[in-house]
């Protein structure tokens, strides 16, 4: 609707129920703050056809209302832009308090103790980059709010960054501007539970102490992977106003949304290093974004030849749905532990062989994987896959397909600690890399 | 009593710099051409063309197009079509 208005015709959407805030915020961030709409009480997607009806009949005067009327549309702005925030506190550590309730109040946090981003605090973290604090490094998704450096570095701060993770929190905004599609921004919107997991390669992982093994969770080990995930967590929120209820829209939410940032395990890998795949060298810095929408543990209770191994990583990946559109770009991001990779490389199988074998076996009845989603009546059915609406469902179940496009829609990324527990995700678009070295 | 400074964590967005106005609205829909805009979702086809039977009974000589693209979501080209050949647009959105 406001790429209709840009074109210089009145629109106005019909909203659905707790999109109301959203509508707003997407107005504001796509440039047209004062798009109108109007409300209706619920979804349509899952409504019966008479209720689709009905709430539509219910808001034609309001329809009328905003297509005609010649009032004053203007909508005021809730953004706060004030450069700095003062709090007054009987002692410090009150204040401090204060701050964290006034900031999570106003959803500028993810609901754990923000630390104080201070003038000190952040100039302090400004060392940890060549960069200027007023370098422009992207307008960052879904909100597209302009990551300088210094609000990157205050978001870092709040999140109890040190100056050596600098490098590695720029690159990963920047990472996440370049996913495909505006920066995964219908994604990062969707109702469903996309989230970025981001992960790094290179010497750095030793130098700022990345757990490459059990890194994926709480806990001392841990530390630095959780405050890397967490800074970046904290820009995409107040610089990419990924906001609940605003431009993040889950329907129940996930874990996932805690951003954590991962090492593969290089020294454990039989292979290249993912980011030497992706054109870095292997003493390059770099760090990769893939944004998942689920997780599952796929356990192997001791098969030790590469085909065994691998077979029961392919049906692990066959989880999920397909879709029935003009290109099929879901992807599975394979987090391999080396107790798994090291027997499928002392095997014979390189990389793209390991992936090519998961393509092949990873196969799946298109009917269960379409139930999801009536044919009829649905836009995002292709033209190439109509003939399925004449089958019967038995016969659409009994049809066995790859459950991606090929074998290149498959990621492995060598991480964990010992024992054959493979973790796969659902991901998509296609992870970016980006190279730190050049923000230190 | 302790003061505590910090700064902003909030950024300015691109959106905010480069804002447009919405159009003007005409002081009626007699004689003008309602493109109702599907972005492919189940229901909101449903709701469209009901808007626009209403619409077209409450104003004489109203057109209406209906457009769909050939998938999820609606292509541009659809988009602009329907910018160029229509009066007002409508669309459901929301999932």
């Amino acid at each position: 609707m406001v790429e209709v208005e840009k074109m210089g015709k009145p629109a106005v959407p019909i909203v659905s129920g707790r999109f109301e805030e959203d509508a707003i915020a997407s107005a504001r961030a796509f440039a047209m703050p004062d798009l109108q709409f109007v409300i209706v009480p619920r979804i349509y997607r899952n409504l019966p056809h008479e209720a689709c009806i009905q709430q539509t009949e219910a808001v034609i005067d309001d329809l009328v209302h905003v297509l005609t009327n010649r009032d004053d549309h203007k909508r005021l702005s809730t953004i706060e832009t004030a450069d700095r925030h003062r709090f007054e506190g009987s002692d410090r550590y009150d204040a401090v308090l204060r701050m964290n309730e006034d900031f999570i109040m106003r959803d500028w946090g993810d609901g754990f103790p923000l630390a104080p981003a201070t003038r000190e605090a952040v100039d302090e973290l400004l060392q940890g980059t060549c960069l200027a604090p007023d370098h422009l490094v992207c307008d960052m998704p879904p909100g597209f709010g302009l990551a300088t450096v210094e609000k990157i570095a205050i978001n870092a701060a709040m999140a109890g960054a040190k100056p050596a993770h600098m490098p590695v929190i720029i690159a990963a905004v920047e990472a996440l501007s370049k996913l495909g599609s505006h920066g995964g921004k219908s994604l990062l919107m969707s109702t469903s539970c996309h989230a970025p997991i981001l992960v790094v390669n290179g010497p750095i992982v030793q130098e700022l102490g990345l757990n490459p093994g059990s890194g994926l969770g709480p806990g001392r080990d841990n530390r630095i992977n959780i405050v890397i995930g967490r800074a970046f967590s904290l820009c995409l929120r107040n610089i990419g106003y990924w906001y609940p209820g605003q431009m993040d829209m889950d329907t129940i939410g996930t874990t996932r949304k805690f951003v954590h940032c991962l090492a593969e395990n290089e020294a454990m890998s039989p292979w290249e290093p993912y980011h030497v795949d992706k054109g870095f060298k292997r003493d390059e810095n770099a760090i990769s974004i893939f944004v998942t929408d689920g997780e599952l543990d796929v356990q192997d209770q001791g098969n030790t030849t590469a085909e065994g191994l691998l077979k029961t990583i392919a049906y692990g990946c066959t989880f999920g749905t397909r879709s029935l559109g003009e290109r099929h770009t879901s992807e599975r991001l394979i987090f391999m532990p080396p107790d798994v990779a090291r027997a499928v490389g002392s095997q014979g199988f390189g990389k793209r062989g390991a992936k090519a074998f998961i393509h092949f076996h990873a196969n799946a009845s298109l009917g269960k994987m379409i139930q999801y989603m009536p044919l009829e009546g649905e836009a995002r059915v292709a033209a190439n896959w109509k003939w399925l609406e004449k089958l019967s469902e038995q016969e659409r179940l009994d049809i066995t397909v790859p459950v991606l496009d090929s074998a290149d829609r498959y990621d492995i990324v060598v991480i964990g600690a010992d024992r054959a527990k493979t973790l796969v995700m659902p991901s998509g678009p296609s992870s970016v890399t980006v190279g730190i070295d050049a923000y230190r | 009593m302790s003061t505590l400074e910090v700064l902003n964590p909030v950024a300015q967005q691109r959106g905010a710099l480069t804002a447009m106005a919405i159009n003007p609205r005409p002081a009626s829909l007699i004689n003008k051409t309602l493109g109702l805009l599907w972005s492919g979702t189940h229901g909101g086809d449903v709701a469209l063309k009901r808007a626009g039977e209403l619409l077209q009974r409450r104003f004489a000589n109203l057109s209406v197009n209906f457009y769909a693209g050939s998938g999820y979501p609606i292509t541009p080209s659809i988009v602009k079509q329907a910018a160029k050949e229509c009066d007002v647009v409508i669309g459901a959105t929301a999932d």
